[in-house]
């Protein structure tokens, strides 16, 4: 049931997340052409403007920030007054440093993840009720949700779950009590939130913060971790837009029919459009669940033009409200796709979204991986109809890179997606009696494609066989499908040295993260040797951990490695091995020359719109 | 000279609690001198003064030091050290824990010479006869108020006369993250009382040398150091009158133009809720806030929670660094007001 259940909490509040984004062209990743002006903000709107884009000294920090629970239901029904759930806070680590946002790759900028975060209900006080640890997970449906351009305009959803969880002192807390046990048998916590209003104006005091809203609820056991097994609403695509601007207003949604209770619950979150960034929803008509087929009906209606609607169910709503369903309609939606219909004052369709005829549904539960030469990366297909596990579903995965995004405003960029000998992995699956089908994909070295990048990025889309010609009119979602990095295979020098072997490793993170300048240069043999101790805590730290480098968590095992055994194996002088510098220093390079006319969106409104407008989706149909 | 308040001395009554109680007051007074010696740390630019902000840096982590060997201590008397709570930040300006009301006021302020004479100097300062019979002529016959150094004489006294059955053998030790820590296990009378020695050492070195037992200069020696703008060197005229060492050693630059205009004794107050530097501000202090409550959990049972206390550190330095750039009036800059944040809203 995850989130989507009787027994539930919302929150709302503020999200930071501050990336560094000379590391948002993949053309920044050269050493040999890189530019100081690489790591000033852009100033202007020309290729040549556009140094390190707009927050070049960003840390990659993602927090939580005044984040207040909105909403507790215990049966669907309020949480009682004198539970003090909604006084609690839903806040991150207090005994971490903040979060990260990573990206997998510069050519896929699309699933920035989550790693290292901490959940915490508290008081007021920073007394913990509960505490979770967010298992990873990327963003997924961005859209164009409110009016305008550039990243501001962008609506994402992350679902994940809490585990570990530690319990407090809930005792007062009848709602706490009852997660407790509801979550006893999985131990964890599903969690869901939508993220929108970017600010990413360096003056304002919300700089690099935006909304969140989200939920918390039981997961059970067997359930994944970052899907909904349940309903699924395929928006169709107008093909305008930065991210996605769906035809009838309403974005990707997922709903869970729970007979049992007779309610259809509904997770509008990320779906319904704002008048601002940020804003209000927008008022698009009445909308009203319903299930198509040969005697459509309407089920109910939602209110969500009503005040703090938002924010205090965060998008939630268990459907008919006031009573349960009927048999007939119990029966009626489980072989009839649900729809959600939008009509003006006049009872005319103004929008509206809707499962696909066949109720048919699949996708990978964790969708974006990293792997090293000889890895197996395992991706966990669920398929569906009617929401309800599709056994024997017959699963075809293609190599499709079409989402990727290989290019740069300053010139050509590395190709993606080859040598497709990389990868292997098998064209065809069935899923078993539970509708689940594990997709295996083994990694080989991809050798040193993209010279200047590590490894290589792929895209891989497992698709029901009955919806193959997915197309421009299809009910696709786009953005459900496997992204995974290979890395290049590596062969440090025996013994490991630092001129010929780690130095332009080094010099990349200090290029790309000049926020490393406030702690050291990693560029510098002597910054680095003199700081060892820390750089081998935070290297050795597993990528979960927040404070592991490299913050990217795009350093392949054996570099990793290899940077390992150079900061523990000193020379004799007592510090990491140097080597000797090559004879001649190659002069630096000048900088590619720009090529504006790749460019349809440029960074000066945002990184996100940016890549999203290098997909190479794009370029074909241009 | 710092001069403690006779009420401290009064706990140390001979029993174990008195000396636990003790050593609670001395980790907050370690602690206390932190958030100031930061502060000027952090107004320093990067890239200047540098040889100033390697000196500061290397006492704010000599304080770390003393403060962990205080818990271990207090560990090995299986006491509970308290780092995590809002009573345990000391309000700036102020004076420091334990401290005389009407002494020194220590503030948050930006680096500066006459800051590091008029306090710095002032808390690190030894206690030394010769120089002070004035002064202790003058206490001779009132509330008794007496230093650091002899709050630690007092408490390794009592040490030696607590039974043997007081200590623990290996109860909630930190062996890691300072060298000295890997030799300061502290399990009886004598290991707790070396432990307590070092600390003494390096604050404010012997009654006959200015130096540790590292053989760097102890703590007010050092910020003399800074304050004459000289390394403190053995004196070169060796006549037998001649004072054994003189601030003669290479010159310390200090350049005025690589300090950040920042505030002094900054607190939320200062900051218009809402604005760029409240946020920063808050942000700050809860990240100081997980320090405390992870260094909490680090002497409580915990020491594999060091690293994350380790990268909250690094992360208070690169967010105090932000902040004081970030202009508030014209002229001035934002700086941290080390205010206990449980929660970040």
């Amino acid at each position: 049931m995850s989130y989507l259940n009787s027994l539930r909490l919302h929150f709302a509040g503020q999200f930071q997340a501050a990336p560094s984004t000379v590391n948002n062209d993949p053309l920044h990743y050269n050493n040999q052409t890189f530019q100081p002006s690489f790591q000033e903000p852009q100033t202007g709107n020309q290729p040549s403007q556009l140094n390190g884009w707009w927050n070049p000294n960003g840390d990659a920090a993602w927090r939580l920030i005044g984040c207040r629970v909105t909403g507790a239901y215990i049966n669907n029904q309020p949480a009682p007054r004198a539970d003090p759930i909604l006084n609690y806070l839903v806040a991150d680590s207090d005994v971490t440093v903040a979060a990260k946002l990573v990206d997998l790759d510069p050519e896929q900028q699309m699933v920035s993840e989550i790693w290292g975060m901490q959940v915490r209900i508290c008081d007021k006080d920073g007394v913990n009720l509960l505490r979770g640890f967010y298992k990873t997970a990327a963003f997924i449906d961005i859209w164009d949700r409110a009016p305008g351009g550039g990243d501001l305009i962008a609506g994402a959803a992350y679902t994940s779950v809490l585990y570990g969880l530690e319990w407090g002192p809930i005792e007062s807390s009848e709602f706490l009590l009852k997660l407790r046990v509801a979550s006893a048998a999985s131990g964890k916590l599903s969690i869901k939130f939508n993220v929108d209003g970017y600010n990413m104006d360096p003056k304002s005091a919300d700089f690099t913060r935006g909304r969140i809203v989200g939920s918390i609820g039981p997961g059970l056991p067997g359930e994944p971790d970052h899907l909904i097994v349940g309903r699924h609403f395929m928006a169709v695509a107008t093909g305008g837009g930065n991210f996605f601007v769906p035809q009838g207003k309403i974005n990707f949604c997922p709903a869970v029919v729970s007979a049992g209770e007779g309610k259809i619950y509904l997770d509008l979150g990320n779906s319904l459009p704002t008048t601002t960034s940020g804003g209000a929803i927008a008022p698009v008509g009445q909308l009203a669940l319903g299930y198509a087929g040969a005697a459509p009906e309407t089920i109910d209606t939602i209110p969500y033009l009503g005040d703090h609607w938002y924010e205090n169910t965060a998008g939630v709503v268990a459907l008919p409200a006031g009573r349960n369903l009927t048999g007939e309609e119990i029966q009626k939606v489980s072989s009839n796709p649900l729809v959600l219909a939008l009509t003006d004052a006049n009872g005319n369709s103004t929008g509206g979204i809707n499962e696909p005829a066949d109720g048919l549904y699949a996708r990978a539960d964790q969708f974006v991986f990293r792997a090293n030469p000889g890895d197996r990366a395992e991706a966990r297909i669920y398929a569906t109809r009617y929401g309800r596990p599709y056994a024997g579903a017959r699963i075809v995965n293609i190599l499709d890179p079409s989402q990727l995004q290989p290019s740069s405003p300053l010139g050509p960029a590395p190709a993606v997606a080859l040598p497709d000998s990389a990868l292997d992995f098998p064209a065809r699956l069935t899923t078993g009696p539970d509708g689940v089908a594990t997709l295996p994909i083994r990694v080989a070295d991809p050798g040193n494609p993209r010279q200047f990048i590590d490894g290589q990025v792929y895209g891989i889309r497992p698709l029901l066989e009955e919806t193959l010609a997915y197309g421009t009119n299809d009910t696709y979602n786009p953005w459900d499908f496997v992204s995974l990095l290979a890395f290049s295979g590596f062969a440090a020098a025996d013994p490991v040295v630092w001129h010929g072997c780690l130095q332009p490793i080094f010099e990349q993170y200090a290029n790309l993260y000049p926020v490393m300048k406030h702690f050291l240069d990693m560029a510098d043999y002597e910054s680095a040797s003199a700081n060892v101790k820390l750089l081998l805590l935070a290297f050795g730290l597993p990528p979960g951990d927040p404070n592991s480098m490299p913050v990217t968590r795009d350093l392949s095992a054996a570099k990793r490695a290899a940077i390992i055994r150079w900061l523990s194996h000193p020379g004799p002088d007592g510090k990491p091995v140097k080597g000797v510098a090559a004879a001649t220093q190659a002069a630096p390079m000048a900088p590619p020359a720009p090529v504006p006319e790749q460019v349809t969106e440029l960074p000066q409104r945002g990184g996100k719109a940016a890549a999203a407008s290098r997909r190479l989706y794009l370029r074909h149909r241009r | 000279m710092i001069r403690l308040k006779s009420e401290l001395f009064a706990d140390l009554d001979g029993s174990v609690e008195g000396v636990r109680r003790a050593l609670q007051n001395a980790i907050e007074l370690e602690h206390a001198t932190i958030p100031p010696y930061l502060y000027a740390l952090y107004s320093l630019k990067p890239g200047t003064n540098l040889e100033i902000a390697g000196l500061i840096k290397s006492i704010v982590s000599q304080e770390m030091l003393h403060m962990s060997l205080d818990c271990n201590i207090l560990n090995a008397i299986c006491g509970t050290p308290k780092i995590d709570g809002p009573c345990f930040l000391p309000k700036y300006p102020g004076p420091l824990p334990g401290g005389v009301e009407g002494d020194l006021i220590v503030p948050l302020a930006p680096f500066s010479k006459q800051l590091v004479q008029d306090t710095f100097m002032v808390i690190e300062e030894p206690e030394d006869p010769l120089h002070f019979p004035v002064l202790k002529a003058e206490l001779a016959g009132a509330a008794l108020p007496e230093t650091i150094g002899q709050f630690y004489a007092k408490i390794a006294d009592q040490i030696n006369h607590l039974p043997k059955d007081d200590f623990a053998s290996d109860r909630n030790q930190l062996t890691t993250g300072f060298k000295p820590l890997q030799k300061m296990h502290v399990h009886d009378a004598p290991s707790a009382i070396r432990a307590i020695n070092l600390i003494v050492e390096q604050g404010e070195g012997t009654t006959t040398s200015p130096l540790d037992p590292e053989h760097e200069p102890a703590h007010y020696y050092r910020f003399a150091e800074i304050y004459n703008g000289r390394k403190l060197i053995a004196n070169p005229d060796t006549q037998p009158c001649a004072p054994p060492y003189v601030y003669g050693g290479h010159k310390i630059e200090f350049d005025p133009t690589g300090v950040l205009p920042v505030i002094t004794n900054p607190s939320r107050a200062s900051y218009p809720a809402g604005s760029k530097a409240a946020n920063l501000n808050r942000t700050f202090n809860y990240t100081y806030t997980s320090l405390l409550k992870s260094l909490h959990l680090v002497f409580n049972g915990e020491p594999d929670r060091l690293g994350p206390a380790i990268g909250l550190m690094e992360s208070m330095k690169e967010q105090a660094q932000v902040l004081m750039s970030t202009e508030t009036v014209p002229g001035q800059t934002a700086g941290p007001s080390f205010e206990y944040t449980p929660v970040n809203e």
